[in-house]
């Protein structure tokens, strides 16, 4: 072993190796060489082809421009909404624990049960709102369209789930927001090999689905239940310093995540119909896009709706003031989630909400301000005086039902509905208004709830603190307004039974006097809890009449006090059989009440009410003329009023309809309102004549110029380039200027800059001495200011000089669309946001308050905060329903192919909608051909009926959206293209028919139509037989009804089938259904399911389908071939040559009888002889046989022989031939020698 | 259950064009009730109805339905499909009327239109097809839509009461307008003009430009006034007159019955016409005018014109008459001044609004009532309102106060384009 021998070391020659010693022996030898090669051999690389140097800088200049994006108008506002992040995974990922982890991580707080979205501060200048989504399809498509950064959790102990490429490709057809990886269940691995592998094998899938360099994050373990703090934070910290790239979809569109919901519905029409539609607000940072009250919105999941108002509210989660501070104090690291629970103090319209969980405590109000112990008052109390009075009862008769704040109210709107209970946990208080559905009718019979509220109302009626009484006062001051109203709507109500105003807030009506008598003796009999009630239905009976009253408030005249003041003493009688505690209030207040009437209500109100339109001083007046004459004639006929009524309607119809007066731009139930309480008094004639003038746009002069007088003329002297310029134009101007300014700039140099000052100065110098400290200051300003426009001017000349030329269109662009982005900001910067929410809309990054009306009880009923409410706006005429053609394919994972007619779930812009696509293909000349099932792996078109979306928006297809399947979901996607209303799809239709007749070329066909006429509508027409000749129809025969004369290009068969291609159109059924999956009761919202395609109906109910007999597999088989005999003319028969004639000879008959031989019979003898000479025969023919082999063998033996002993002479033969040459050949030589020597010696 | 876009309701004709122009171009459905309800002859003229089938040549799928006394008309937009599209326009008024709300619709269509209008090119009530080229033209450019197909051509003049007049109107589409900050109108640096006679002596449009120009020459020496003289087919129709006023009870009412939208939608209105006016005795529809443009250094373009009373009507106007008073009328025009014209007002406004959501600017004269009315339209359908700040004219000798309109546009973009 040891024996055995080393290799040698052999050097190496080639590899890097050799040239790195090679290179390092070359520099110990002084030889090497520094430089490279393009400096040492600078002719090897100099242009070698001029072609090649243009394509490569081409090359380079497309890669760079490839880079670039095409510029758009920075929208951001300057207050941007908080950044949706969206948190997504498979189940038990680890979503949850990451979303209380950040939210931990960024306000110190933890929030135990995460519902909905939570909005938190995360730095100086950003806030987030995270949200969850969960594997709903559903909730991931509508989140997926909102989302602005998407943590993306992957298991990593598993591996990607469909759930994670669903999504993804979501992401991408509706816009591809930030995506951040977020790895989790690290701590699985137990080798750190195994771990860094499947690292690395995540990693790389991840890029190639988002982008390569995607961010993978990395959460090893949990502590503790959490994560990590430092991972946290360092997420924490990507997330906040992430930039975005706005996406189209979102930038064009305005859009809310709703954090909050509640139900305005009238309680009493809920009472008397529990599924009645409802009137809801909305709550949520507006994003996206401008946005304008009455626009149409879309809500995924519910439906189309249209805003009925809209309203800003202050920042609930507002960000820090601008200061120069490092970072975020622990007081500013706010959180809002009010679906969760968690809020600060929140102001509505209509309600204030105190939470008093965290560091931050209270926040003044500007209308009231309530002390401490009020605040604790209030926080004890679990039911609101407001939920209260509503559920208190008063009797007016003894036998009648008894009536509760509902009845009185019925308008509902400053009533929330609040269907979430107090939340004790939190500590917050919430005005419980329990008037939805079943809540309503447990917590009338609920005694304990009685008890509460009398308790509460005791507690309001005695505490008489500021806001009680400022709230009194603006109420009584309105009850009077409002007798007038309702002395209006008097002769209504007893037509009308819906209007449920009740009868004793009219002063001087005989029938309510009594029933007020009533009243009071039941009051006696009630017990003190009844007394309570009845105040509060006084005060929502005075908050009734304060809405209708301030409605016009600000159209009462002096004449309205004065009348006010008429009727005060007959008022205080009759209200007094009334009130019982704050009966002394009324009667006080009265004065106040008016003023605090102009003063209060006209702020908070004015806005509403200024939209709405109210008419004209002077026609109010009218209105109150109107509204007395009622009065006093209101014994008179109710008929004859109600006639009278609906005339006035009418000419108030016309008023506000017709372009002349301002109301035009009202809706019809705002005028209807409008014409509820005052009355127009414009005489219809005029209006008439002014609503059929003459349309035209020219602008007539009434009171022309004298253009010969001269001062007239000279008063646009300056429109002329003749005239005088301004100061900053004219061209003598500006020269001077430029010489001052080089003049001062020299100045500037030298350091004498006071040589440039204004006359003007120096002046006011003289003037004013006592002033002249300040004149110092301002002088030294003025000159320090012309110091910086001389060095901005100067700076913009240099900047000017200097960019000449260097711009391209690209940056031209971008400089363009930055100074629009500019102007944008400034243009409203300076006004209030009332103002600028007229002029530009609701801007994104406010929080409003939206109300919709006629929303599905369900939404409310089965609401369930984990799931996002979006309320998308809809851009113009995006809200109406047409025909819509698609580019789609199939995608490549799904694994079935679709079906023309198949309803199919679209998620196209906001919406998400069941339709029935019909999927075609364009061919070369321009035809929609449909098709019968989408390509394999090929775009084809898609038409469907549903709602108009712009082109080009990104859109995918699921085939179901309810149950989960373990395949890949997402069906097909694709953009829009068209949204023609005239779209044409064909499908090929084949008429065949038979030939009855046939000339030449010329055959009759029948079979094909039906009639002339159908013949006369394809005269022309190109038809072609099976076998493939083409033919044209020519014209329609009398004879067979439908048969026609064709020709064709060669004869026809009488077996031939012609037939013709024909294209049939054919029509998109409109069927738009949205997929309502928010309206399904809580837990069942991923069950929604549409229209069932009839291949699953026919599983359903068994159905087999019949098939076409013919288009059924069969064996097949096949027959033997038969050929006819050959029959050859006889005439050709003679002309063959006899070779080749055919053989027709008779078979030989049968041998008659005569010539047949007779059969010979032998003797015994005889026969023994045969037999001998039989067995002789054979013997003798086996012996020859025998014989015969033996012959033959020998025969090959000799023949073996004599082949040996021919080779064998050849051999000899050969040799002998071969010493022969040699000889031969020597002699020849010998010869050849001698014959040269022979010469050679001749010359010698 | 998308909710059809809630429809707005109006009474009475007026303002008919814009209405449902904005009709269209929002999507909203409008219904006009009460139209001359109260007259002796109630319902749509001849023109409205004219009007209604442009509109429904022009568009596709649009659902339009009038009463049977044509008191009342729904309509239901389409979507704009354009095309090559010819149309007799109703010689009660002049082409302006047509042209002014096509100007408002043609960037919005799917195919570009190209459309042959006839009818009256010059009258007294409405903007002239001069006019409206020398004027409505640069507003368009100035909103991104220019280019080669932007054009509007005057093939034949034809005068009331005949007519005869054969204009075509041609514009590019576009996907979104650009916004404009329009603020300074910039000064006058020429004027330019069109006199223009028709079936009368050429003399005429020499006349008119004499008397006009010493008026304008005390301002500004760069004038040019073009005299056109049409000729035989060119001169318009020698056609039949109109019934008098009195007559008209007997118009032609055109009757849409309810039918159902057929499936592709582009024919969806039968047209019964009732009556046909019978032939009456052929006369010609002589006249002249003039037409004055001034254009500033920064491309406004403000402009004045008058033409002769019909045939006819009302007493002969002497052509130096006429060139005097239009030259005053083009002072009055630049005494209101603006970055355009009264006329166009309404025009740059509604492009301003359809622009993108960018803040646009343009200065103005005092507002005309029709653009008053049109404001107010704008906001019932697209919800927008206008920033109004008024400038006065202060010390400067540049004519009369001016109004700065700002708004944000809506962000509209045009639906009926077709990707691809």
């Amino acid at each position: 072993m040891e024996t055995k021998d080393q290799k040698k070391h052999r050097k190496k020659n080639s590899g890097p190796k050799a040239e790195k010693k090679k290179k390092r022996h070359l520099q110990d030898l002084q030889l090497g060489d520094e430089e490279d090669a393009r400096k040492r051999n600078p002719k090897a690389f100099a242009v070698q082809s001029a072609v090649r140097m243009a394509r490569s800088f081409h090359r380079t200049q497309d890669l760079k421009t490839k880079k670039h994006h095409i510029p758009v108008v920075d929208r951001t506002p300057l207050e941007p909404p908080p950044i949706v992040v969206v948190v997504m995974g498979p189940p038990k990922v680890g979503k949850s624990t990451l979303i209380q982890c950040l939210i931990r991580n960024f306000t110190r707080q933890k929030l135990t049960e995460i519902r909905g979205p939570v909005t938190i501060v995360s730095g100086k200048k950003r806030r987030l709102t995270i949200i969850e989504c969960g594997c709903d399809i559903n909730m991931m498509i509508d989140l997926a369209k909102v989302a602005d950064l998407v943590l993306m959790l992957i298991d990593a102990s598993f591996g990607f789930e469909m759930e994670t490429f669903e999504f993804l490709n979501i992401c991408q057809v509706h816009g591809f927001p930030k995506i951040m990886g977020v790895l989790t269940h690290l701590d699985s691995f137990k080798y750190n090999k195994q771990l860094k592998k499947a690292k690395k094998r995540l990693k790389h899938r991840f890029w190639t689905e988002v982008y390569p360099g995607a961010k993978l994050f990395y959460l090893s373990g949990m502590v503790h239940g959490e994560y990590q703090n430092q991972e946290i934070h360092n997420l924490g910290r990507f997330i906040t310093v992430m930039k975005f790239r706005p996406l189209t979809w979102q930038t064009s569109h305005p859009y809310i995540l709703a954090d909050r919901m509640e139900d305005l519905t009238n309680p009493e029409d809920i009472r008397t119909n529990a599924k009645c539609d409802r009137k809801v607000s909305l709550y949520g940072y507006l994003r996206g896009a401008h946005m304008k009250n009455k626009s149409q919105i879309h809500m995924p999941g519910v439906g189309d709706f249209a805003v009925s108002d809209i309203s800003f509210l202050p920042d609930p989660c507002a960000l820090p003031e601008q200061q120069k501070k490092r970072c975020l104090n622990e007081k500013e690291k706010l959180v809002y989630a009010p679906l969760s629970g968690v809020g600060g103090v929140l102001y509505d319209k209509d309600a204030v909400y105190v939470d008093l969980g965290g560091s931050h405590g209270f926040q003044e109000s500007d209308e009231a301000r309530p002390t401490h112990e009020l605040v604790q008052s209030l926080i004890s109390t679990h039911s609101t005086i407001d939920a209260k009075m509503a559920s208190s009862r008063v009797t007016l008769f003894s036998d009648s039902k008894p009536l509760g704040s509902e009845d009185i109210d019925n308008q509902g709107l400053w009533m929330p509905k609040e269907e979430k209970q107090v939340d004790l946990k939190t500590g917050r208080v919430r005005r419980k208004a329990i008037f939805g559905g079943e809540e309503d009718e447990s917590g009338d019979s609920d005694p304990e709830d009685d008890e509460e509220m009398s308790e509460g109302d005791r507690l309001e009626n005695s505490s008489s603190d500021e806001t009680e009484e400022e709230e009194d006062a603006e109420v009584t001051g309105k009850v009077y307004i409002a007798d007038k109203g309702a002395k209006r709507q008097k002769f209504e109500m007893e037509e009308d039974t819906e209007i449920d105003l009740p009868a004793f807030a009219d002063s001087d009506d005989d029938l309510e006097r009594s029933s007020e008598d009533e009243g009071e003796v039941e009051e006696a009999d009630e017990s003190s809890e009844e007394e309570g009630s009845s105040a509060g239905e006084r005060d929502i009976l005075d908050s009734e009449a304060l809405e209708k009253g301030s409605k016009h408030s600000n159209g009462l005249s002096d004449r309205l006090n004065l009348e006010k003041t008429m009727k005060k003493a007959a008022l205080t009688t009759s209200d007094s059989g009334h009130c019982t505690a704050e009966e002394a209030f009324a009667s006080e207040d009265e004065s106040e009440g008016n003023s605090s009437l102009s003063t209060e209500e006209m702020d908070s109100e004015n806005e509403a009410f200024m939209r709405k339109k109210f008419p004209k001083p002077s026609q109010v007046v009218s209105g109150e003329k109107r509204g007395s004459e009622s009065l006093t004639d209101e014994t008179s006929d109710i008929e004859d009023l109600l006639k009278e009524e609906e005339e006035y309607k009418e000419a108030s119809n016309y008023s506000t309809e017709t372009s002349v007066t301002e109301d035009n731009e009202e809706d019809d139930d705002a005028r209807e309102e409008l014409g509820g309480l005052f009355r127009v008094s414009q005489p219809a004639r005029e209006c008439k004549y002014k609503a059929d003038s003459l349309d035209c746009s020219r602008f007539h002069l009434d009171v022309p110029h004298d253009w010969d007088l001269e001062e007239v003329m000279n008063s646009i002297r300056d429109c002329f380039v003749t005239g005088k310029w301004e100061e900053d134009k004219d061209a003598a101007k500006i020269l001077a200027e430029d010489e001052e300014l080089y003049g001062d700039f020299e100045d500037l140099e030298t350091g004498d800059v006071h040589k440039g000052k204004s006359s003007l100065d120096t002046q006011t110098e003289d003037v004013e001495e006592e002033v002249k400290e300040e004149i110092d200051s301002s002088a030294e300003e003025s000159a320090k200011k012309k110091h910086l426009d001389k060095k901005r001017k100067l700076k913009e000349m240099f900047d000017a000089e200097y960019d000449e030329g260097e711009s391209t269109y690209f940056d031209d662009l971008k400089g363009e669309m930055h100074k629009q982005a500019q102007l944008n900001r400034a243009e409203f910067e300076d006004q209030d946001d009332e103002a600028r929410v007229q002029y530009e809309g609701f801007r994104p990054g406010m929080y409003v308050r939206i109300e919709i009306e006629n929303v599905p009880c369900e939404f409310v009923l089965n609401f369930d905060p984990h799931y996002p409410i979006i309320l998308g706006g809809l851009g113009n005429s995006e809200g109406s329903v047409g025909y819509v053609q698609l580019r789609l394919k199939k995608h490549r994972w799904y694994k079935k192919i679709l079906k023309s007619r198949d309803p199919i779930i679209f998620s196209v812009g906001w919406r998400r909608f069941q339709t029935i696509p019909l999927y075609y293909i364009e061919d070369h000349n321009g035809r929609q051909r449909l098709l019968k099932y989408t390509p394999q792996h090929m775009h084809c078109g898609a038409a469907f009926w549903g709602p108009i979306t712009p082109q080009g928006t990104g859109f995918l297809a699921v085939q179901f959206v309810d149950g989960t399947t373990p395949d890949f979901r997402i069906a097909a996607t694709g953009t829009v293209l068209d949204l023609d209303k005239s779209i044409k799809i064909v499908k090929k239709l084949k008429l065949t028919g038979f030939p009855y007749k046939i000339f030449k070329n010329t055959s009759f066909i029948k079979g094909m139509f039906n009639s002339a006429l159908e013949v006369a509508k394809f005269e022309g027409a190109v038809i072609r037989t099976v076998s493939g000749i083409r033919g044209q129809i020519k014209k329609a025969l009398r004879a067979p009804e439908g048969a026609f004369r064709a020709t064709f290009e060669d004869k026809l068969l009488m077996s031939d089938i012609v037939f013709m291609r024909t294209w049939y159109p054919v029509s998109i059924p409109a069927f738009y259904n949205p997929v309502t999956s928010l309206l399904k009761p809580v837990g069942e919202k991923d069950t929604w399911s549409g229209m069932r395609t009839t291949g699953q109906l026919r599983l359903a109910n068994r159905v087999k389908l019949k098939p076409n007999k013919d288009s059924l597999y069969k064996l097949i088989v096949r027959q033997k071939k038969h050929f006819n005999s050959l029959h050859i003319p006889k005439a050709l028969q003679k002309a063959l040559p006899f070779k080749n004639k055919p053989k027709t000879q008779a078979k030989a008959g049968k041998i008659p009888k005569d010539r047949q031989r007779p059969a010979v019979i032998r003797e015994p003898h005889e026969r023994k002889v045969l037999a001998l000479l039989d067995a002789l025969s054979t013997v003798h023919r086996q012996k020859m046989r025998k014989a015969k082999e033996q012959r033959h063998l020998h025969n090959k033996e000799h023949f073996k022989a004599k082949q040996k002993e021919e080779e064998e002479k050849l051999k000899r033969q050969k040799d002998l031939r071969k010493k022969l040459f040699r000889i031969q050949g020597q002699k020849e030589k010998r010869n050849q020698k001698s014959s040269l020597k022979g010469p050679t010696e001749q010359l010698k | 259950m998308a909710t059809q876009a809630h429809s707005l309701s109006y009474a009475g004709c007026n303002f008919l064009r814009q209405r449902l122009v904005l009709s269209t171009l929002s999507g909203r459905p409008v219904k006009i009730r009460k139209i001359r309800a109260r007259d002796d002859n109630p319902g749509l003229r001849d023109f409205e109805a004219s009007f209604i089938r442009l509109l429904d040549k022009i568009t596709n799928g649009s659902r339009i339905e009038i009463n049977q006394t044509g008191t009342t008309l729904y309509y239901q937009p389409g979507l704009l499909y354009g095309g090559s599209v010819e149309h007799d326009c109703s010689v009660l008024r002049g082409i302006g009327y047509y042209l002014e709300s096509l100007l408002c619709l043609a960037p919005f269509m799917k195919h570009p239109l190209r459309i042959v209008l006839r009818g009256v090119t010059n009258d007294q009530v409405d903007p002239s097809v001069d006019v409206l080229k020398a004027t409505a033209l640069p507003v368009l450019k100035q909103f991104g839509i220019d280019g080669e197909s932007l054009e509007l051509k005057i093939v034949r003049r034809g005068m009331p009461p005949g007519g005869g007049g054969e204009v075509i109107f041609s514009c590019p589409i576009r996907k979104v307008l650009k916004p404009i900050q329009l603020t300074d109108p910039g000064k006058i640096k020429r004027i330019r003009g069109m006199a223009y006679s028709v079936r009368v002596s050429p003399q005429m449009a020499n006349r008119i430009v004499d008397s006009a120009r010493s008026i304008l020459n005390k301002f500004i020496p760069d004038i040019y006034i073009y005299t056109d003289h049409m000729k035989g087919i060119n001169s318009g129709k020698v056609g039949c007159p109109l019934p008098a006023p009195g007559q008209a009870t007997q118009r032609q009412l055109e009757i849409v019955l309810k039918c159902p939208m057929t499936m592709d939608g582009r024919h969806s209105v039968r047209w019964l016409s009732i009556t046909q006016s019978s032939p009456e005795p052929l006369i010609t529809s002589p006249g002249f005018g003039l037409s004055l443009v001034a254009e500033t250094t920064n491309g406004t373009f403000l402009s004045a014109e008058l033409t002769s009373n019909p045939q006819g009507q009302g007493a002969a106007v002497l052509p130096e008459d006429l060139g005097r008073n239009c030259a005053k009328l083009l002072l009055e025009e630049i005494y209101r001044g603006g970055c355009v014209d009264s006329t166009n007002q309404s025009l740059a406004l509604l492009f301003m609004t359809l622009g993108q959501q960018d803040v646009s600017k343009v200065l103005l004269g005092p507002l005309s009532p029709y653009t008053i009315e049109f404001l107010r339209h704008l906001k019932s359908f697209f919800q927008i309102m206008f920033k109004i700040e008024t400038k006065p004219c202060g010390e400067e000798r540049k004519g009369g106060d001016k109004v700065l309109m700002t708004c944000v546009g809506i962000g509209f973009s045009n639906l009926s384009k077709t990707l691809k």
